[in-house]
């Protein structure tokens, strides 16, 4: 037996040596896999999305109540500040004051006792300043990082825009 | 048609698992459309949302320093939730020792039965400290721990208990400047405002808002939970300190002169910023609800503002200032004082009926002759006059930022009830009322060359983090700066030449006393008066204007006896609370 080899010829690919059509012929269940397999794989990418929604809606509830505890609790704080403020006030009321005043062998200054004394560039006591004046405007740094912001498109937009403006940089 | 028997077992897997998802999205069609999904769906719509009354904290108020006059405290409201109620007697018992109640009425209260949609929750008390919720809460903690849920009615059990924070106006300086503050009727959660002073007249500002909302119960929604902006703070131009002085010397004041009532008012005639306001009687700001018993028929709230007086000769500092700017007469303008002038067919007498001889106008002012200034008045001419009392704001209100001013009208030439001799009789300060912060805006003009200033107790205000400063309102210029100079160089020598009470060692003073006779049943009655006192300093830069009125004093019925050393005692505190050096200090140190 003589064995020839031609090495000028191209191996045929396996799949060229398949009759699909006379596969399935023989093995009628690989159309029925076939079809059980898409099925399966349609009800995965529907059990995803819907666990994907699922996890995203819990996560907004959740994030929902917690907005209306942060709310609650900070109804309570500004009560808790209203209050701590009122106390503050009382225990240095000008009466209470005077009292400690005079505990503390402090007594009335008149003008006979009074010693005034010239200091360069001091202009007097200010009157209360409690909040910027009106055409002072604060700078607020966003709360919440844009990326819990963003949705999914927004960072891909983002991002193509920013290569396409790096590139149009470079180029 | 294969029958099941020829159908493989992928098949039959695969029609139950569809018959499966049938029934799943058949049963999800039908959740969402059967009569029960309507009835939880009209359910939903009406109970989604709670309707909750949303109110801002009301705003503060302080002092030009920032020292809080008004604010605002935690109390809390009690009430029990009938469904809930395990022990009514044990709730009854414990409200009755800690919070005081009537044992009987909270005992009705808690045994009420649960109606659902009824009777569902009563409120038992209300501004309850949170010292006594402590108390409260420990107990209920403690009755938990040995009878939870109420199960066993024998044993102590505070369940069905609840109670509900809130704010309470407070005042922590109680009394303090009372008079210009005003309150806050906070017992009346609903329909609570403010009454009097600056709590009144910026009611609207202070309250912030208040409206009901929709609060959705819905957690996807529950982003958008609406909130109050807190309602604008106050500074006031009131100086803590000085009105704490200012009250303590007219008490003292008031009890040593044995008089009725006393105001005085002390403010920067520079700007018109109102320093200290005080007036008697005075009220304890947290327990407003004496103020009726306080304030009877005729005692107004705030008598600098809200009662006018005949003012009597500090009323003639005005009439000199007409005349002097009229060019009428000169300090040294002679008059010869005979003790009596016939105006209008009526005589007019000194306050002495003595008759003082030759006189200048300064010494007119020193020995306040009412002969004089009557005669300087018909100078002037009744036109003139008025028109300068018009200019000076008399029988106009000051429009000061307080609530309840009051003012009276003034009689003049052509007016049914105006006669020729009241232009005598007002020349002296007769026959006109005023309240003293009237007088007071009058003579700033004196004091700030000329230019009058509105008086304003609103120094700033804070809103949505902002803070808003007022400015200066000059409202007029009723005299030249000149004669503002030289009035107020007159005031000075005769109180220098007087040897006043009202003098200040080591400062320059002008001022000037008034005493009018108060009208009883018509008839002025010499016994009767209004002592008063209007003065300023120092007077090269005046930096205070002070307005002292005792309203009839038993010890003397004389201005210059018993108001002008209170005049003296207040600018000695003055003076230091301010940080003014004396004359000869501040002349070395702005030497320097």
């Amino acid at each position: 037996m003589t064995e020839t080899r031609n090495t000028s010829r191209r191996p045929t690919p396996f799949w060229k040596k398949i009759n699909l059509p006379q596969a399935f012929k023989q093995a009628p269940w690989r159309s029925q896999i076939q079809l059980v397999g898409l099925f399966l794989l349609g009800l995965v990418v529907v059990l995803l999305v819907a666990g994907i929604y699922l996890t995203i809606s819990g996560q907004a509830a959740e994030a929902g109540l917690d907005t209306y505890n942060l709310a609650y609790e900070r109804r309570s704080l500004e009560r808790s500040i209203a209050d701590y403020k009122a106390q503050l006030a009382q225990i240095s009321s000008s009466a209470v004051m005077e009292e400690r005043a005079k505990s503390m062998g402090f007594s009335e200054a008149n003008p006979d006792n009074v010693i005034y004394v010239s200091v360069p560039g001091y202009t007097g006591r200010q009157t209360a300043i409690l909040a910027p004046p009106p055409g002072i405007t604060q700078t607020q740094g966003a709360v919440v990082k844009t990326e819990y912001r963003d949705s999914l498109w927004d960072w891909l937009f983002q991002g193509i825009n920013r290569l396409s403006s790096s590139v149009r940089g470079n180029s | 048609m294969k029958s099941l028997k020829n159908l493989s077992r992928p098949q039959i897997l695969g029609i139950v698992l569809t018959l499966f998802a049938g029934l799943i999205v058949f049963q999800m069609i039908s959740i969402q459309s059967n009569a029960h999904a309507k009835n939880l769906n009209q359910w939903a719509q009406n109970y989604g949302y709670q309707v909750s009354t949303i109110q801002s904290e009301r705003g503060y108020i302080y002092d030009r320093w920032g020292n809080l006059l008004a604010g605002n405290k935690e109390v809390y409201e009690l009430g029990v939730e009938l469904q809930y109620v395990a022990n009514p007697a044990t709730i009854a018992t414990t409200l009755a020792s800690i919070v005081g109640s009537d044992y009987a009425t909270i005992l009705a209260e808690a045994s009420q039965p649960y109606v659902e949609g009824k009777s569902v929750y009563v409120t038992l008390a209300d501004f309850v400290d949170s010292s006594k919720i402590a108390q409260i809460d420990k107990l209920k903690n403690d009755y938990n721990k040995s009878n939870l849920y109420g199960e066993n009615s024998k044993l102590p059990s505070l369940l069905g208990l609840v109670w509900t924070a809130h704010l309470q106006r407070i005042y922590p300086e109680n009394d303090l400047a009372s008079n210009v503050i005003g309150f806050y009727s906070y017992l009346d959660r609903d329909k609570g405002r403010g009454y009097y002073g600056v709590e009144e007249k910026y009611n609207d500002l202070l309250a912030g808002t208040k409206e009901q909302v929709l609060i959705p119960l819905d957690p996807y929604d529950l982003q958008t939970i609406p909130t109050a902006p807190a309602g604008a703070s106050l500074i006031l131009t009131i100086d803590r300190e000085i009105q704490r002085s200012t009250e303590s010397i007219l008490d003292k004041a008031v009890k040593s002169t044995g008089a009725v009532n006393g105001t005085i008012v002390v403010m920067n005639p520079r700007n018109g910023e109102i320093l200290a306001m005080a007036s008697t009687p005075r009220m304890n700001l947290n327990e407003y609800w004496n103020s009726s018993k306080i304030y009877t028929t005729g005692i107004p709230f705030n008598k600098a503002i809200s009662q006018v007086y005949e003012p009597g000769s500090v009323f003639k500092i005005l009439t000199m200032a007409a005349a002097l700017d009229t060019n009428t007469v000169t300090p040294d303008t002679g008059f010869t004082d005979t003790g009596v002038i016939t105006v209008g067919g009526w005589n007019i007498y000194n306050w002495d009926r003595g008759a003082w001889g030759p006189q200048t106008m300064v010494t007119c002012l020193q020995h306040s002759l009412n002969v004089c200034l009557s005669w300087v008045a018909t100078q002037v001419g009744s036109t003139k006059f008025y028109e300068y009392l018009d200019r000076f704001g008399i029988g106009h209100r000051t429009n000061i930022d307080l609530a309840g001013e009051e003012v009276y009208p003034l009689s003049e030439p052509g007016d049914p009830m105006w006669y020729e001799v009241n232009l005598a009789t007002n020349s002296f300060g007769q026959g006109v009322a005023v309240t003293p912060v009237q007088m007071l805006m009058a003579a700033s003009a004196i004091a700030n060359d000329g230019k009058m200033v509105a008086p304003h107790v609103l120094k700033a205000y804070i809103q949505d983090g902002k803070q808003y400063n007022t400015n200066t309102q000059i409202v007029g210029m009723p005299i030249t700066a000149t004669t503002a100079h030289t009035l107020t160089n007159m005031l000075y020598t005769s109180l220098q030449q007087e040897s006043s009470d009202a003098l200040v060692e080591g400062y320059s003073v002008a001022g000037k006393t008034g005493t009018a006779e108060i009208a009883v049943n018509g008839e002025y009655s010499s016994n009767l008066t209004n002592a008063s006192f209007i003065g300023w300093g120092p007077t090269d830069n005046p930096q205070f204007m002070v307005y002292i009125w005792l309203e009839k004093p038993a010890s003397s019925i004389w201005g210059s006896v018993v108001a002008a050393p209170v005049f003296s005692e207040e600018v000695k505190q003055l003076v230091v609370l301010m940080n003014i050096p004396p004359d000869s200090v501040r002349a070395s140190l702005q030497g320097k």
